[in-house]
């Protein structure tokens, strides 16, 4: 399964907590340069598998390669040192932070010798990368708690897109956002996408935009990866009959109810 | 305001020059409105007005001999207060500082006692010190017991501990014993030589750097505040601090590591509690396992930092501000003194001082919070 193109690959993933099985067996992969869109109900184990390939949690069980190799993912700040970061759902922002220390969290720029933060050239830098972007952030210097919604996912996703990843998680980057701040970060995935330098797992609720985003669709589904498929053989319509069809099962067996008590 | 509104000052803007005039007055309340709305801004208006207040209303209060009996008042609870904020910041508290400034110049004696010089007897009670916020902190992050329940288990325990070590019994200070001498000194009295032997005390050089000496507690105060200031504002120390305090998931997601994080700044906390201990113990040359003044002492830090500006709840708090919430209450309890205040009143007043301090912090704060929006 593993091509020589790939950039990722996670095999026979697992992760239970407690009595909840979030990932049953996970087959997955990211070649380099796509933008893969990631599909699934709430609940489904999607943000899971962003945590486990972030490094933020461990797998139960099955392995992760990164260009092949085999590795064992210790912490975020491994993964990122591998060139993987994510944007969380809940976007890791800090209120009470002002935005440029946000965006540099974990990446702090110091002075030499006294490790005092480089405020001015992390505000420069920040700036720079919103401008770049196009997102409207009028004042870096306030707390982030003082933004909108769609600001403080704009502000998310521009820290990891800046970041030197090579591998970038999207974990529903639109979710809080206006029609044109969406526009915005679509506009970016676009562009990434044409670069190809990076590769990019998005994971999404709208179909038209992993449609109009994405190289490639999964679906997961009771924990497995249950539709790969490009999305240029896919449609609205197909995608839609395969979750109507899922909500028909789950209906069947609340009814019979001795289905999956799924919350 | 509402200044430019009045009659009165309309025939004078004209004079001025209208626009010269205005934009300065602006820049003026620019300022004060910058000045109020940083974190540790109301306190530092509030101690001014205790100030103001104390020496109007009383003769002595601004004076030097004054200032320096103010000084116990306020120096150790600054750092302990400090201390305490930086702690708070990560949304944590220690309650056991009280015990742990008891606790340090009794290790301090008895490693002294077992025939360490000064210098060795003072890391190895810091090392101690340091210890206990390693425990406090490991029941917190590790094992996941909040920390107001593990620092009070560790404020009574290791009240009590020093309870059995001391034997419950008061003993001096080593480095701090008056010496007294008796020298010949000579003085010229109406152009005549006279030699008379006279009463010299002695202090140790170690006693007077650590606590003795008249201003010894106010420069330790002011320079571990400054430092304790630069850390939490201009490091990543204290970045990952207000990180692990205002969104402790997010800043594990960010990859901080929180549990350091808030082990460490245990650490800060009791170590500096545990410096404080040998500084007053210093100070006045005994020690006594007083604990009922152990929790009082606590409180008060707490309190300080506090009134301070600093947030129990994590994520917000300044050094300078605790700092400021030692002196507030230094200045209260000394001021109402010098005013003869009955002392059955002191506390009460000092606990409605406290409450309306707070209250102004609040709005304040709510000021500060709603400047800029949008
Ligand atoms: N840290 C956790 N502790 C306990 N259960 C969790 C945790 N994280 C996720 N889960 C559970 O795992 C399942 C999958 O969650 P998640 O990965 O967030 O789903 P999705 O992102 O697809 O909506 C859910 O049932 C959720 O309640
Ligand atoms: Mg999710």
């Amino acid at each position: 399964m593993a091509e020589s193109e790939d950039v990722l690959t996670i095999e026979h993933v697992a992760k239970r907590f407690g009595p909840v099985t979030a990932l049953r067996d996970v087959n997955l992969h990211l070649r380099k340069g796509e933008v893969l869109g990631l599909l699934g109900d709430n609940g489904a184990g999607k943000s899971t598998l962003m945590k486990i390939v972030s490094g933020f949690q461990k797998p139960d069980s099955g392995r992760v390669l990164l260009r092949g190799e085999e590795v064992e993912l210790r912490s975020v700040d491994h993964a990122r040192s591998l060139g993987i970061d994510c944007v969380y759902q809940d976007l890791a922002l800090i209120d009470q932070l002002p935005v440029f220390q946000n965006m540099f969290l974990r990446r702090e720029q110091v002075h030499r010798p006294v490790p005092f933060l480089a405020t001015r050239r992390m505000k420069q830098e920040t700036r720079r990368a919103l401008d770049a972007i196009g997102v409207n952030i009028p004042r870096i210097d306030v707390p982030v708690a003082r933004l909108s919604g769609g600001q403080r996912q704009a502000i998310a996703v521009a820290r990891t897109v800046t970041s030197d990843a090579d591998i970038i998680l999207l974990d529903e980057p639109l979710a809080a956002m206006g029609a044109k701040e969406g526009a915005m970060i679509l506009d970016l995935v676009a562009r990434l996408r044409a670069e190809a330098r990076v590769s990019i797992i998005m994971i999404a609720h709208n179909y038209v935009h992993v449609l109009e985003s994405c190289d490639r669709v999964n679906l997961i589904q009771d924990g497995h990866i249950t539709f790969d498929r490009p999305t240029a053989d896919t449609s609205v319509e197909e995608l839609n009959e395969i979750v109507v069809e899922e909500y028909r099962r789950a209906r069947l067996a609340a009814i019979s109810g001795d289905g999956p008590t799924e919350a | 305001m509402s200044a430019a509104r009045t009659p009165g000052t309309a025939p004078a803007r004209i004079a001025a020059g209208e626009g010269g005039s205005t934009r300065a007055r602006l820049t003026a309340m620019d300022v004060a409105r910058r000045f109020l709305t940083l974190r540790e801004g109301s306190i530092v208006v509030v101690t001014v007005l205790a100030i103001l207040y104390f020496s109007v209303r009383t003769d002595h209060f601004f004076s030097h001999a004054n200032f320096v009996t103010l000084l116990p008042y306020f120096a150790p609870f600054a750092v302990l207060a400090a201390g305490e904020a930086m702690l708070m910041v990560t949304g944590e508290i220690d309650l056991s500082i009280g015990s742990v400034y008891l606790f340090s110049p009794f290790m301090f004696y008895e490693f002294n006692k077992a025939g360490l010089p000064l210098g060795i007897d003072l890391v190895l009670a810091l090392l101690c010190c340091a210890a206990v916020g390693v425990i406090n902190g490991v029941f917190t992050e590790v094992f996941g017991i909040s920390s107001f329940i593990t620092t009070l288990a560790m404020l009574l325990g290791l009240g009590g501990l020093t309870l059995i070590i001391s034997n419950a019994q008061p003993v001096a200070m080593p480095g701090a014993t008056v010496t007294t001498t008796t020298e010949n000194v000579t003085h010229v009295v109406n152009g005549h030589t006279i030699t008379l032997p006279e009463q010299v005390n002695h202090v140790s050089t170690f006693a007077k750097i650590f606590g003795a000496g008249t201003y010894s507690e106010l420069i330790w105060a002011l320079v571990i505040v400054l430092i304790l200031h630069l850390v939490l504002t201009r490091t990543r120390w204290g970045v990952y601090s207000i990180a692990a305090g205002g969104n402790k998931l997010g800043a594990r997601e960010a990859g901080i590591n929180v549990r350091l994080t808030v082990i460490r700044n245990f650490v800060l906390c009791s170590t500096l509690a545990g410096i404080v201990g040998v500084l007053e113990a210093v100070r006045s040359s005994s020690i006594s396992p007083d604990t009922s003044g152990a929790s009082e002492t606590m409180f008060r830090a707490v309190s300080a930092a506090v009134i301070g500006g600093t947030l129990l709840a994590g994520g917000e708090g300044t050094a300078i501000g605790a700092l400021f919430g030692a002196l507030f209450l230094g200045v209260l309890r000394d001021g109402l003194t010098l005013q003869g205040i009955n002392a059955d009143y002191l506390d009460f007043i000092l606990g409605i001082a406290i409450l309306i301090a707070m209250l102004i912090n609040v709005y304040v704060g709510r000021v500060r919070k709603g400047s800029g929006r949008g």
